[in-house]
């Protein structure tokens, strides 16, 4: 017998708060360029992104503590699927542990030819040296900075 | 963990791959529950608890349970629902029959391939703050967790392929003709053959007190002797990917309460979460299995083959046949059928003891553990 199919597309917009915290965080990206952890006073450790708690601890963050530039890459993928919003594959992400920093962030790896996925993964190799780098126009968003292996 | 009330699988039944337009999810539901009833031998109305499993997002429809009660009996009866995981529907279903009030629970989940993209679908799990900007999946995930292993371990990828080969090997015998041999969309470190497609899966279990087995002289239960379940930090970045806390805590309150103490030496059988081979390896070392410096040796002479010490994975895993949200609750069906000697072609002669290990989110961040044994020893009263 014929078998049917039926298709359907939600398009429902979410406008989700940062919170204090988060927009703290962006309103520093945006404005000046710099990256800020937030210190969980309990077990000493720069929670980055930054959180208003600890989800170890369960305690309120203290104070904000500059991170970065520089880092150190802790896991990397490179991915060959398209993902909405974003450009083109193939993508080049994963975690950076910012210095004074103890937890790490997502974000884009760039300046790293993605053609020869073995060239490209020796260059993002766990443990290389990354800085980060911020976009000319920034929006105080993920995407307005990304890391790219250190020349030094 | 003391449990009051001693509590078994008595039936179960998996659907690891439905192809085609002829049933819909709530068919797919009503099958998959009525074809565990009858391996229970019960009818709907034994049943008086069901807790159910499911991902509004995998199933493009809000409130799961909302389309799975009708197809499991829910009208008039006692659902809840929960979409942490499918395995945490057999926790919770578990734990309701064992506090004593309820002597029977049906446990179901489900993972549709509806979706027009699964990678979208779960994305939409990452807080919108920080991480959903990213193209970050589970899968992407799981190979960020491989590629932390592989630093640190050089060589491994050959011991990875080895047992991916293992499970697809297993599928092969265990599903033969459905065990899938697709691929995942391609995310750096994993190799071809490391991540299967998914498919549109159901699986469900029949749980039942040790009263109601006496009082309907079930004679063949896979009882469950002891459980865990632990999450790990939901942000990847917080974790160290190389180690899987969460499992070692699961699998000692699982292993305590089931007095368990050699895990090699304890199991007939065990069924693992393996979205990549490095998850089955990880999970190995933090159930007692093989320490990583042991990973080699113990997958190149076959301790966890198919004729070896303890067979993992005989059913081929997630490598072979992947449901994604219900691939853990597969699991443990898949172990309490062997325990019943009911698992059919990849049913292993002896079983008294069995292991499943259930993994789901992001780099196996939750994790449950559950140990099954046939006969007369139970729950640790």
């Amino acid at each position: 017998m014929e078998l049917l199919k039926r298709q359907e597309t939600w398009n429902i917009t979410y406008t989700h708060a940062l919170g204090e915290t988060a927009s703290w965080f962006y309103v520093q990206l945006r404005d000046h360029g710099k990256l800020y952890g937030k210190r969980d006073a309990k077990s000493g450790r720069v929670l980055v992104p930054p959180r208003a708690f600890s989800d170890q601890t369960l305690e309120p963050t203290t104070d904000w503590v500059e991170v970065g530039p520089g880092g150190r890459i802790e896991t990397f993928t490179i991915v060959y699927e398209e993902f909405n919003g974003l450009p083109p594959p193939p993508y080049a992400f994963g975690y950076v542990k910012l210095d004074h920093a103890d937890t790490a962030i997502g974000g884009f790896f760039r300046g790293v030819d993605l053609s020869n996925q073995e060239v490209a993964a020796e260059q993002l190799k766990i443990g290389t040296r990354v800085m980060t780098k911020v976009a000319e126009k920034r929006i105080g968003d993920v995407l307005d900075f990304w890391f790219e292996p250190s020349t030094d | 963990m003391t449990y009051l009330v001693k509590t078994g699988v008595i039936g179960a039944a998996i659907m690891p791959h439905v192809t085609g337009l002829k049933q819909s999810l709530e068919e797919v539901l009503y099958d998959v529950t009525q074809r565990a009833l009858r391996d229970a031998g019960l009818t709907i109305e034994d049943i008086d608890g069901i807790v159910t499993g499911g991902n509004d997002q995998y199933d493009g429809r809000a409130i799961s349970v909302m389309a799975a009660s009708g197809s499991v009996g829910g009208v008039d009866r006692d659902i809840l629902s929960t979409p942490s995981s499918g395995e945490h529907a057999f926790v919770m279903g578990t734990l309701r029959v064992a506090s004593g009030h309820f002597k029977t629970q049906l446990i179901v989940a489900w993972s549709p391939t509806e979706a027009s993209s699964l990678a979208e679908v779960q994305r939409l799990a990452a807080d919108p703050y920080f991480h959903r900007r990213l193209p970050q999946d589970e899968m992407g995930a799981h190979a960020m967790q491989a590629n932390v292993l592989l630093a640190q371990m050089p060589g491994l990828m050959e011991t990875a392929q080895k047992v991916s080969a293992k499970n697809r090997s297993n599928g092969q015998s265990a599903y033969p003709g459905i065990a899938a041999d697709g691929e995942m969309g391609s995310r750096y470190p994993l190799k071809a053959g490391m991540a299967s497609a998914a498919t549109t899966g159901a699986v469900a279990l029949v749980l039942a007190s040790e009263d109601f087995v006496a009082e309907h002289k079930i004679a063949n239960v896979a009882w469950i002797s002891g459980m865990g379940w632990a999450t790990d930090a939901a942000f990847i970045g917080d974790r160290d990917l190389s180690q899987s806390p969460a499992l070692v805590a699961a699998a000692e309150q699982a292993y305590g309460a089931a007095g368990i103490t050699d895990a090699l030496a304890s199991f007939d059988v065990a069924e693992l979460a393996d979205a990549t081979p490095f998850q089955e390896l990880l999970a190995y070392e933090a159930l007692g299995l093989a320490k990583r410096g042991d990973w080699k040796d113990s997958v190149e002479s076959g301790v966890f083959s198919k004729s070896g010490k303890l067979p993992v994975n005989l059913s081929g895993g997630a490598q072979s046949l992947n449901p994604v949200y219900c691939s853990g609750l597969i699991r443990i069906a898949e172990v309490a059928l062997q325990v019943l000697g009911r698992a059919g072609a990849h049913q292993l002669e002896n079983v008294r003891t069995g292991l499943a290990h259930a993994a789901s989110g992001d780099a196996m961040m939750y994790n449950t553990v559950v140990v099954m044994r046939r006969g007369e020893q139970g729950v640790s009263p």
